[in-house]
């Protein structure tokens, strides 16, 4: 029943800042490459490849953390890791589209990077740009996925609710590979995850991070960023995992702003840092993992329950939420088919999408002709199926139909300069191309904040609404400086 | 071509939402059956593999090290 309020409590209400009672979303994936170099006369490291990829982004912007005129983050992290943020999203076929940009644009660097390493190195050399998530001697880096979601949603319930369903996601979405010992693991990422939840000031490896930087309103948002997935090359399993970690937020958010149950209660997990071991060691996902409530449930029982509730919320709710569910069908549709290929061993079905079932179905066969197959032979099969650069497995398992495929090539093409248009990235974008074409101009960008300075004068703005693309005033004005530097 | 955002070779269990849901429950109970049958249907891709990938395994492989980022 609605409680009668007087108008003074509402006007009240309406000068604070107002919850976003919506499910929609920004999403976007931080992905960090590796880097190796074969074949050379004299073996350059890993840094000097890197500033060699980048010589033509400290050339155009002095600097070695730049933005693209797609709106995303190009940038060298540490480590020597080129690193690509895609551009805000609002919808995970969007920011798929962004991260195969990403792939694109690092590809050609490190193309680039190539010739000037020939010349230097021997005419042999070949780059290698590895987009997965751990080296040779062990050292992991990272994919994170980030996911805005409302600033009410108790960091104690994704423990509890949430965790669960991202350790044993990886039956469809882990990128797999193999350890030290020969044996073989779903995901890359699960060896190097201590804690379930941590902040940013901890020791210890989380799998979500809490540390509170919504690049929003943060009365209203905060950014989750989730740490322990593996960078995938199957563009579907990328889809995957943003689809349906935002159906299951999408049910937590919901519960939490109408006072309901998640009908995920008994999801939690009692150690999830052994959990998440558990899972990537059993590709059947029928081993059983200890339940906080003292019962015993294995990964496919556990993704069953998240399916079925995420079918019956679209079910139940889809109408009230339409736009933000739109994708919903057909990734629900995946996932049952997901799970019930694992049930069934069906390896063939999997490996048309699922990472870690086409590299192990790709070795299985290979050890049919090859009985003597080397672990090393094996590791550097691992390897060359994460290659943007110079790979050739993954690009002959899609040219051969035996992977499948979600964008068209000349989408991506356009993506690399053309942003998503019902974002910030829209007024970023623009931005940057404009920037990059006006003579003399000095610009800075990040993901609030544009800034240029062209024959002594300067404009600068925040762009702090991650879902609005509407030009501000100041941005504006910041565009008309861009105009008249051009134009005088 | 297919259109834009829609995947490939789409599924098409019109019951497997219904079917992943009840096997989960089931999955202690039911033996899985051997990943046998994977490695059929691949010639083609091991064929281009056999070709194009550098000799020394070792080599290769060991060339890969580099500090963690994040």
């Amino acid at each position: 029943m609605p409680q009668l309020r007087d108008s003074r409590s509402r006007i009240s209400m309406s000068d604070l800042p107002q919850a976003d009672p919506s499910l929609r979303r920004i999403f976007g994936i931080e992905t960090e490459y590796g880097i190796s170099v074969t074949g050379a006369e004299r073996e350059p490291d890993p840094g000097t490849v890197a500033m060699l990829m980048f010589r033509p982004v400290v050339a155009a912007t002095r600097s070695t953390n730049t933005y693209t005129a797609n709106g995303s983050r190009l940038y060298l992290d540490v480590g020597s890791h080129p690193e690509y943020a895609t551009a805000e999203a609002t919808r995970p076929i969007d920011a798929l589209r962004m991260d195969a940009a990403g792939e694109r644009t690092m590809r050609r660097m490190a193309l680039d990077a190539q010739e000037l390493v020939r010349s230097e190195y021997g005419a042999n050399a070949r780059v290698h740009l590895y987009k997965n998530n751990v080296d040779s001697a062990g050292h992991s880096f990272g994919c994170h996925e980030n996911y805005l979601v409302r600033r009410d949603i108790p960091l104690s319930l994704l423990g509890r609710e949430l965790i669960p369903f991202l350790i044993t996601r990886q039956l469809y979405t882990g990128a797999g590979t193999w350890a030290a010992d020969g044996s073989f693991r779903l995901s890359q990422r699960a060896d190097f995850l201590d804690d379930a939840i941590s902040s940013s000031t901890t020791r210890s490896r989380p799998m979500i991070n809490t540390r509170d930087e919504p690049l929003a309103n943060s009365d209203m948002y905060r950014r989750l960023h989730v740490i322990l997935g593996d960078s995938n090359r199957s563009q579907i399993a990328t889809w995957m995992k943003l689809t349906c970690t935002h159906l299951v937020l999408c049910i937590l958010e919901y519960a939490v702003h109408h006072g309901l149950e998640t009908g995920l209660q008994g999801m939690e997990l009692a150690d999830p840092g052994k959990a998440i071991k558990i899972v990537a060691r059993d590709m059947t996902g029928t081993v059983p993992l200890d339940m906080a409530d003292g019962t015993r449930k294995c990964a496919l029982e556990i993704q069953g329950v998240y399916l079925r509730e995420a079918d019956r919320f679209v079910r139940e709710h889809g109408d009230d939420v339409a736009l933000d569910v739109a994708d919903a069908p057909e990734c629900l549709e995946l996932w049952a088919k997901a799970l019930d290929s694992v049930h069934f061993a069906d390896i063939t079905e999997l490996s048309s999408w699922v990472d870690w079932a086409a590299k192990y179905r790709f070795v299985q066969s290979m050890k049919l002709r090859h009985p003597d197959l080397g672990a090393a032979r094996i590791r550097q099969f691992d390897l060359d199926y994460h290659d943007v650069a110079n790979g050739h497995i993954f690009e002959s398992l899609v040219a051969h139909d035996q992977m499948r495929l979600m964008l068209d090539d000349a989408s991506v093409d356009a993506a690399l300069d053309t942003p998503p248009a019902d974002t910030r990235a829209a007024l970023r974008g623009a931005f940057v191309a404009a920037a990059g074409k006006t003579p003399g101009c000095t610009w800075s960008a990040d993901w609030t904040h544009v800034a240029a300075s062209v024959d002594g004068r300067q404009a600068e703005t925040q762009l702090l609404d991650p879902f609005d693309p509407t030009p501000t005033p100041g941005y504006e004005r910041v565009m008309e400086l861009l105009q008249a530097a051009k134009t005088a | 071509m297919p259109q834009e955002g829609q995947i490939r070779k789409p599924v098409t269990a019109a019951n497997a939402i219904v079917n992943a849901a009840g096997n989960a429950s089931q999955t202690q109970a039911a033996p899985s059956v051997e990943y046998q049958d994977a490695a059929e249907g691949l010639d083609s891709v091991l064929d281009d593999i056999e070709s194009v990938l550098e000799n020394n395994a070792e080599d290769y492989v060991n060339h890969f090290v580099q500090k963690g980022g994040e």
